[in-house]
Order: structure tokens, then sequence, then C-alpha cells
């Protein structure tokens, strides 16, 4: 018995000793070979990001990409439990997202690259799209693409209901949901929308405000969101899925990502989201491919279009311990040819605004006439440091109107009153 | 020299315990203490520690949001263990009867428990699809609902919590059902056929024999299980993330919100600790309640 007990305690200290030593040693080899570069990465993008690896590595011998991809939702909290676990669980390059910039300069979490942009990428990029990587008149990283909520519609369903334009205000979008759904041209609702509870609902009603004409805050910063605007837009959001009935009830539980399967089995007639769901709609197991066309967000109001912004970034984190190879990656990535690839392939909307009239890019993109002219209508969410607490005040708020437990002035008072207490803060 | 040896033995254990369980609690409780937002690092610092005392813990106790998460996990808490309890034993009581493919049956009754709780959340949330979903289906088949008149389940507060709950039971009955047919094995059945040739009735052999022998197990198995179920995460972050409106809001995915979503890294350990006392109040009351029955 003695033996059996002697043993254990030596072979358990034998497996401590061995975990010890076996650490250190990994890291002291990752200084003298390749470099290993770890980047986190939204799902939206990340087959295309895998797929132009290869391209870097070859050009860059030294230097090797650990790509891992999350779905967006988990992105931001995998993030900040990365920035605080200390050096060795962290990533080098990080995917961010506009509304993030403030909490994450704030906070220290990713590096200030300011010194490291060229003339180059000063004139050539989009002004509103390294706008979204500003804080505090520091720049933090280089935009991946421009995106915002697209409208898109099933153009072959339309012309079997007898349509040959796209809804320009909300009344039409509402009347022509209802002649799709009598004629039996869709399954059940003509469209469905993601508003559970998580950011893609922010940026729906994003997209609902301004097109009703509504905004944040007014010039003078104060919080206006709650206005008449605002609550005609949610009134709005609400009665599509109950008075209208063109928007089905299970919204309140999906997210935008869920909502993009119906439409692509042509199932509805309408979707709004991100610009990835280009590539998505067309790729060649889509049953829609080629039906599909972007038009302007519908409006009310008087307001002709406008809609939420979602662009991203790849920054640097602050415990990198390879940053000038990770702003290489990042500044391939951002690259004129690596843009133009992805443009092409899926279908997003470039950094630089010489590619909006390159003519292989016209030609092989013709959505890209549309999309860009969404690109003048846009709102904004808040720039706050405590967005995300913000955020999800308001996401309850919303939900709580839209499953009719508030009003929509109730609901918008609510997390108004929530915003200005973060203000002061 | 003898006498030391024994703890000599134990050493290594002790080192995992206190360098796995005891320094994080102390550390989270440090936390707790001071006012940590956003930005993790400043724990280097220690000038940057500023000491605030219980105001994390008041913040906590006199805001609403607390009580009325709190009201939400442990009406979740009660409703699953006490079906998972009441299911687990009768289904735990029928499979301790001889009767022709029971060993089959046993092994299909863990299925449910085999899976995953990611898989279970997602399973759910597809049963409920107010679209596609076979709940729906299946009551539209039965005639409950008429065809297109479906239901979401997953759309209002409360009928959400109730759907949390039976997906909950889905999965745990098991567990609760091969704990109890474990001490049900154990009686010996010399026991019932003393009570049988008195002319004991089949109820009273259960109350009399099954059931005071059968509640250590149910001790374990009730602590156990209000443990985690007070503990619920994954169904909720996968079926509901919260919602709709906060109505499926439960202590464990507030302190993960707070802490992980919003960076209140000290508010978050509050409630955390706070968590902690109510799972250690419901041990105590247990072994309070159910081990005074057993003397």
């Amino acid at each position: 018995m003695k033996k059996i007990f002697s043993t254990l305690l030596l072979s358990s200290v034998l497996i401590l000793s061995a975990c010890q030593s076996g650490g250190s040693e990994g890291e002291s080899s990752s200084s003298d070979g390749p470099v290993t570069l770890k980047v986190l990465s939204s799902d939206d993008f990340a087959d295309f990001r895998t797929g132009v690896i290869d391209e870097f590595e070859k050009q860059n011998p030294d230097i090797k990409i650990d790509l891992e991809s999350v779905a967006y939702d988990q992105l931001h909290d995998k993030e900040i439990a990365a920035f605080n676990s200390g050096s060795s669980g962290g990533y080098d390059v990080v995917d961010v997202d506009e509304i993030w910039t403030a909490e994450y300069a704030e906070g220290a979490f990713i590096r200030d690259v300011s010194d490291m942009l060229t003339d180059d990428m000063k004139s050539g990029i989009l002004e509103s799209g390294m706008n979204i990587t500003k804080y505090n008149d520091k720049y933090y990283g280089l935009p991946m693409f421009n995106d915002v909520l697209f409208f898109y519609y099933n153009e072959d369903l339309l012309k079997q209901a007898g349509f040959d334009a796209p809804p320009a205000t909300w009344d039409e979008f509402v009347e022509m949901s209802t002649v799709l759904q009598d004629q039996g041209l869709v399954d059940g609702n003509a469209s469905n929308w993601g508003f559970s509870a998580n950011e893609g609902l922010v940026c729906y009603f994003t997209q609902f405000l301004g097109s009703h004409g509504g905004q944040y805050m007014d010039e003078q910063g104060n919080i206006v969101f709650n206005n008449e605007q605002g609550q005609q837009a949610l009134q709005f959001m609400v009665d599509m899925m109950g008075k209208h009935g063109v928007v089905d009830t299970s919204a309140v539980s999906a997210n935008d990502r869920q909502i993009l399967d119906s439409f692509k089995e042509g199932k509805t007639a309408f979707v709004s989201g991100w610009s990835f769901y280009w590539g998505e709609l067309n790729s060649d197991d889509s049953p829609v491919k080629d039906k599909i066309k972007v038009a302007l967000t519908p409006g009310a109001n008087g307001t002709e279009s406008s809609t939420a912004t979602g662009s991203m970034y790849l920054g640097i984190s602050q415990q990198s311990e390879h940053p000038e190879e990770a702003w290489k990656f990042i500044e391939f990535l951002a690259s004129k040819d690596i843009q133009k690839q992805q443009s092409t392939e899926a279908g997003s909307l470039p950094i630089w605004s010489d590619l909006y009239t390159d003519a292989d890019l016209t030609s092989s993109n013709p959505q890209f006439e549309n999309m860009g002219k969404q690109l003048e209508y846009t709102l904004s969410r808040p720039s706050l440091v405590n967005y995300n607490e913000f955020s999800k005040t308001l996401q309850n708020e919303l939900q709580a109107a839209l499953i009719g437990d508030k009003s929509p002035k109730e609901a918008l008072d609510a997390a108004a009153a929530k915003a200005e207490e973060l203000k002061q803060q | 020299m003898k006498k030391l040896q024994p703890y000599l033995y134990l050493t290594p254990s002790f080192i995992v315990v206190i360098c796995l369980i005891l320094v994080p609690i102390a550390y989270a409780l440090f936390i707790s203490f001071i006012d940590l937002t956003q930005n993790v690092n400043k724990l280097s610092d220690s000038e940057l520690w500023n000491f605030v005392g219980l105001e994390n813990y008041v913040e906590i106790l006199t805001g609403s949001v607390f009580w009325s998460t709190l009201a939400r996990t442990l009406y979740i808490t009660f409703v699953s263990v006490g079906l998972e309890l009441l299911i687990g034993l009768s289904i735990a009581l029928i499979l301790n009867e001889q009767f022709v493919g029971r060993g089959f049956v046993r092994g299909i009754m863990l299925i449910p428990w085999a899976f995953p709780t990611i898989v279970n959340a997602v399973l759910w949330r597809w049963f409920y699809d107010p679209n596609h979903g076979m709940v729906n289906g299946v009551l539209a088949k039965m005639g409950f609902i008429n065809e297109g008149e479906y239901i979401n389940f997953l759309g209002s507060a409360f009928s959400a919590l109730n759907a949390i709950i039976i997906a909950d039971v889905w999965k745990n009955t098991a567990i609760v059902a091969l704990l109890l047919l474990a001490a049900l094995q154990s009686i010996p059945g010399s026991l019932y056929e003393a009570a049988q040739i008195d002319g004991a009735s089949s109820w009273k052999r259960f109350v009399n024999i099954t059931f005071p022998l059968l509640a250590p197990a149910i001790l374990v198995t009730l602590v156990l299980r209000t443990m985690e179920a007070f503990k619920i995460f994954d169904l909720i972050y996968i079926m509901t993330g919260g919602g709709p409106a906060g109505g499926t809001q439960v202590m464990s995915f507030l302190t993960y919100q707070q802490t992980m979503m919003f960076g209140k890294y000290s508010y978050g350990a509050a409630i955390a600790f706070l968590m902690s006392l109510f799972v250690l109040l419901f041990a105590f009351l247990y072994i309070k309640l159910l081990y005074r029955d057993l003397e």
C-alpha cells in the first residue's frame, strides 16, 4: 500500500514538473524561428481571409498566420477575455467593430497605429472608413470593408407579383409584402428580421430610426432618439409584425444571420443585411443566385433613405509581441490587390475610393452601383465608452416594445435615460 | 515522522486545491472590494487600486435588477429540480422492477443526458422554432392549435422561462433517475419480504422502507441539481441570450454580462459571491432537513 502511495506522489510531482518545463520550452522557441501571428476574425470574412493567407505566407516566409474565427456575437467577449489574459493567451491581430473603438482605445487594448499609416493610405482610403478606427485623433487600425445594412430584394418574386421596382417607402414595403403574401408567392410572411436581443437589433433600429428621419444625438450632443421620429420608427417595427402582419413574429428570437436562410431559399422576398449576404446569396449552391438585387432602404416622413453602418477593422492588440509583423498582415489585407480580390470573391465594398470606378470591379459586380448609393444615406450608432451597456439596455427596451410589454415611448424614454446616465460617467 | 507521513502524501492534492480553487477565490474576493472596470491590467499597478469596501455589494443589493434576476433564477431552479426529482424518481422506481428489455430501456434513458448542453440548447431552440419547429408541428397535428397559428415559445418572457425549464428537465432527469436507481438497487430485498409477511401494502413499503433508505441519495441529487440549476447558463445563452426583453436573465448570465460584456469586473465578482452564498444556503438547508429525518 505504501508503495502505491509513494509511486502516486512521485508521478504527480513528475507530471507537474513536466508541464512546467513544457511551457517554458514552447515560449523560448517562438522567438527564433518563424513568427506565428494569432489572428482573431469574425466568421463573416473568415473564408476569404483563410484563402489569402497562403499568398501572404509566400510573400513573408518568416511569418506564419494562425487564424481563428468566431461568430460575430461572441467576438467582443472573446476579445475582452483575451486582452485580459496576459500575453500568452492573447491574439496579435483582432477584428474590431466600429462601436468598440472607444472602449478598446480607452482601455488601451489596441495599439495606436497613427505613425504607421502611409500618405497613400491617408489620401486613398475613404474617409468614412478611416473614421471608424479613429478615437481622440488617433488611428487604431485599417478598415477591411465598408459595410452598412443593405436592403436586398428578390426581383424574381416581385416581378411575379407584378412589381417592376422595389419599395421606395415603408408604406410601399407593407403594401407589396401584403400582395406577395396574398398571392402565396412567399412562404408565410414576406420578410423576416433579426430582432433578438443582440447587436443586430440595435443596427435594425438604427436603420428604422434613420429612415424615419430620426437620429441618436443632435448637433449639441443631446440624446434625441426617443423623440417623435424615434417613436414612429419603433412603432413601425412593432406594427410590421402585429398590425400589418408582414413580418414573421419569430423575428424577436432570430438574429441578423439566421434570417438569411429563408431569404436564400426563396421563402421571403426582402431581407435587410450586411454586404457579406451578397456573396452568400450568389454562391453556387444558392437557390436564388442571380435573382437578388440591392435597393435603397425605404424611407418614411419624407426621408429618402438611411441605414445603419457596421464596418469592421483589424487592429493590433497591446499584448502582441510582434506588432510589426502584425501590421504587415493588416497592410496586406488592406492592400488594393487584396481589397479588389475580396470585392470580387466576397462582394464586400472596398476601402479604396478609386476601386469604386475600377472597370474590372464595376463590370463583375454590378451591385456596386446601388450599394455605393446607399453609402450616402447612413446613420451610425452612438460612440460611447460604455457602448455595450447602453446597447444591452436599448436591446431590452426595444424588445419590451416589440413583444408588447411597453409602449414605444416608454421603452425609448427608459433607454434614453440610461444613455444620459452613461454619458455623465 | 509517522504522523507526518499521511500529510506528506496529501501535499500534492493540497497544492492543487490551493492553486486552482483557494487562490482564485481569494483573488475574486479581492477584486470585488476594489473598483475595477474595463481594464484588468490595472491589477498590476497597486496605485490604481481603489478600495471601495462593500460599495459593489450595496449597489447590487439596492438595485432592482439583482432581485428580479434572483426571482427568475429561483423559479427556474425550483420548478426544474422539482420536476426532475418527481419524474426521475418515477423512472427509477419503474426501472427497478423486473421486465423484458429493462437493460435496453435503461440505456435509452441516458441518451439526453449524454448530449452536451450546447447541443441540447440548439436542439431545443429548433424544436421551439415558430415556423419549422417540431413542438408547433406536433401541437398542430394533434389539433391543439390551428395550422399557421404557430406559437413563438421563446417570444415572451414567461413562456421562454418555461421552455428553458422543459429543455433542462429533458436533459437532467436522466442523471437524477440514474442516481436514484443506483440507490434503490442497494436496498436489500429481504426488507421488502419481511414487510410483505407483516402485511404492509405497497404504499406503506414505499413510505417506510424505500423512502427513508433513499433519502441520502435524494439529498445528494437535490444538492447537486439545485446548485447546477441555480448556475444555469449555456441553455439561456444559446436559446434566448437572456431575452426577450431580459425576461430570461438569470444570475450567471447577469454575472457574465456585467463582467465580460460591460467590463465591470468588480461588480461581476460581487454578484458571483452573492450567488455562491445562495448555493451554500441551499446545501445547508437540504442537509438540515434531510439528515434530521434520518437520525
